[in-house]
C-alpha cells in the first residue's frame, strides 16, 4: 500500500514537471533590443506630442503637419519591418503572385531553443502597450478634432489612425494566427466553461 | 508557391536593418526609374509601396504653396487640399477600376497613380523657376507647355500599367478618370502663382 502511494507520488510529480518544462520556458526580463525598443516608443510618441503641443511651438501648421506625417511614417515602416521582427519574432506583409491576386501573409517566428531568439517579457510588453495605446489615442484625436470643428486637423489624424490601426490589426493576426483559430479558439474556450459548469453543477447538486 | 512563400519568410524574419532599409529603397528608386522610362512590365506591379505617393505628395503640397503676408494663416488649407484630392483621387479611380471588374489590387492601383505623379511634380518645380522670371504672356506659355508635356507623360507612364488589367472593351471607361485626375492636378500647378 505505502509501496504503491509513494509510486503514485512519483509519478505525480514527473509529469508535474514534464508540463513545467513545456510550459514555462525561462523567459528573460532583460532588454535585449535597447535601439529598436527605444525607436517604437519613440516615433509614436513624438507624433502625438508634437501634435497636442504644435501650437506651442511654432505657428507654421504646414510645418506640424509635414513633421507629423514624416513621424508617423518612419513609425509605420520601424514597427512593421524592424521592432516588430525583433522585438516579438512577428512579421506581416502582402505578396503578390503572377495571376494579379494579392495574399496578406502573417507570420511569426518558431519558438526554438536559442538563447537569443527567444522573446524577451520585458520587450514583449513594451512592444504591445506601444502598439496599443497610440491607436486608442489618434481615435480619441479624431473624435475631438471632428466635435470641436478643427477640421484641417482631421486629414493628419485620420492617417495616423489608418497607419498605426494597420500595424495593430496585422500584428493581432500574426498573433492569434489565422482568422479560423481564433474562432476555433474561441468555440473551444466557450465549450470548457459550459462542461465546467455542467459538471460543477453535477458535483453540487 | 507556399514552400517558396515559406523560403521567403525565414530569410526576411531574421535579416538585419540595413538589409530591410537598403531593400526598400531599392525597390523605390526602381519604381521611380520606371516611371521615369515606361515600359511594359509587370514586376513594378507586384511589389507596390506607397513611401513614393506619399514623398511626392509632400513635395508636390509644399511647392504649392502661396507665401502669405499673414503668417497665421498660412496655406493650411491649400496643404491639406492637396493631400485630400490627390489621395481621395486615387482612391475614386482605384474603385472605378474594380468596379469595372479590374484584376488589380486595391494597393497596386494606387501605387501606380501614385508614381506617375512623377513627372507633374517635375513640372510643378520648373513652374516655381520660371515664375522667378518676370511674368507676361511669353512666360505663361512656356508653363503651359510644360504642364502639357508632362501631363501626357503621366497618362503615358499610368496608362502603359493600368491598362492591361481591364478587359479590352473597358479600356476608356477605365482610363477617363485616370486623364481627369492629372487634369486636375495639371491644372492645379498651372494656375499657381505666387501671391
Amino acid at each position: 500500500m505505502l509501496q504503491q502511494d509513494s509510486n503514485d507520488d512519483t509519478e505525480d510529480v514527473s509529469l508535474f514537471d514534464a508540463e513545467e518544462e513545456t510550459t514555462n520556458r525561462p523567459k528573460q526580463s532583460k532588454i535585449r533590443h535597447p535601439v529598436a525598443s527605444f525607436f517604437h516608443l519613440f516615433f509614436r510618441v513624438s507624433a502625438i506630442v508634437v501634435y497636442l503641443l504644435c501650437e506651442l511651438f511654432s505657428s507654421s501648421f504646414i510645418a506640424c503637419m509635414v513633421t507629423i506625417i514624416l513621424l508617423l511614417s518612419c513609425d509605420f515602416w520601424a514597427v512593421k519591418n524592424v521592432t516588430g521582427r525583433l522585438m516579438v519574432g512577428l512579421r506581416w506583409w502582402n505578396h503578390i503572385d503572377e495571376d494579379g491576386k494579392s495574399h496578406w501573409v502573417f507570420e511569426s517566428r518558431k519558438d526554438s531553443a536559442q538563447e537569443s531568439k527567444t522573446v524577451s517579457e520585458a520587450e514583449s510588453r513594451i512592444f504591445w502597450l506601444g502598439l496599443i495605446a497610440c491607436p486608442v489615442l489618434w481615435v480619441i484625436f479624431a473624435f475631438s478634432a471632428l466635435f470641436s470643428f478643427r477640421v484641417k486637423w482631421l486629414a493628419v489624424v485620420i492617417m495616423g489612425v489608418v497607419l498605426q490601426g494597420a500595424n495593430l490589426y496585422g500584428y493581432i493576426r500574426c498573433k492569434v494566427g489565422s482568422r479560423k483559430n481564433l474562432t476555433n479558439m474561441a468555440t473551444s474556450y466557450l465549450g470548457k466553461q459550459l462542461l465546467r459548469q455542467n459538471t460543477g453543477d453535477d458535483q453540487t447538486s | 508557391m507556399r514552400s517558396h512563400i515559406r523560403e521567403f519568410d525565414s530569410s526576411t524574419l531574421n535579416e538585419s536593418v540595413q538589409n530591410t532599409i537598403m531593400r526598400d529603397l531599392k525597390a523605390v528608386g526602381k519604381k521611380f526609374m520606371h516611371v521615369l522610362y515606361p515600359r511594359k512590365s509587370n514586376t513594378l506591379l507586384r511589389d507596390w509601396d506607397l513611401w513614393g505617393p506619399l514623398i511626392l505628395c509632400v513635395t508636390l503640397a509644399l511647392m504649392l504653396q502661396r507665401s502669405s503676408v499673414d503668417s497665421e494663416k498660412d496655406g493650411g488649407p491649400q496643404f491639406a487640399e492637396v493631400f485630400v484630392i490627390v489621395w481621395f483621387g486615387a482612391v475614386t479611380i482605384t474603385l472605378n477600376s474594380k468596379l469595372l471588374g479590374g484584376n488589380i489590387s486595391f494597393f497596386q492601383s494606387l501605387c501606380v497613380l501614385g508614381y506617375c505623379i512623377l513627372p507633374l511634380t517635375v513640372a510643378m518645380l520648373v513652374c516655381r523657376l520660371v515664375l522667378l522670371a518676370e511674368q507676361g504672356p511669353i512666360n505663361f506659355m512656356v508653363r503651359l507647355f510644360v504642364v502639357i508635356v508632362m501631363f501626357t507623360w503621366s497618362i503615358v507612364a499610368s496608362t502603359a500599367f493600368l491598362a492591361d488589367s481591364q478587359p479590352p472593351n473597358r479600356k476608356a471607361l477605365a482610363i477617363y478618370p485616370v486623364f481627369l485626375f492629372y487634369f486636375v492636378i495639371s491644372w492645379m500647378i498651372l494656375t499657381f502663382t505666387p501671391q
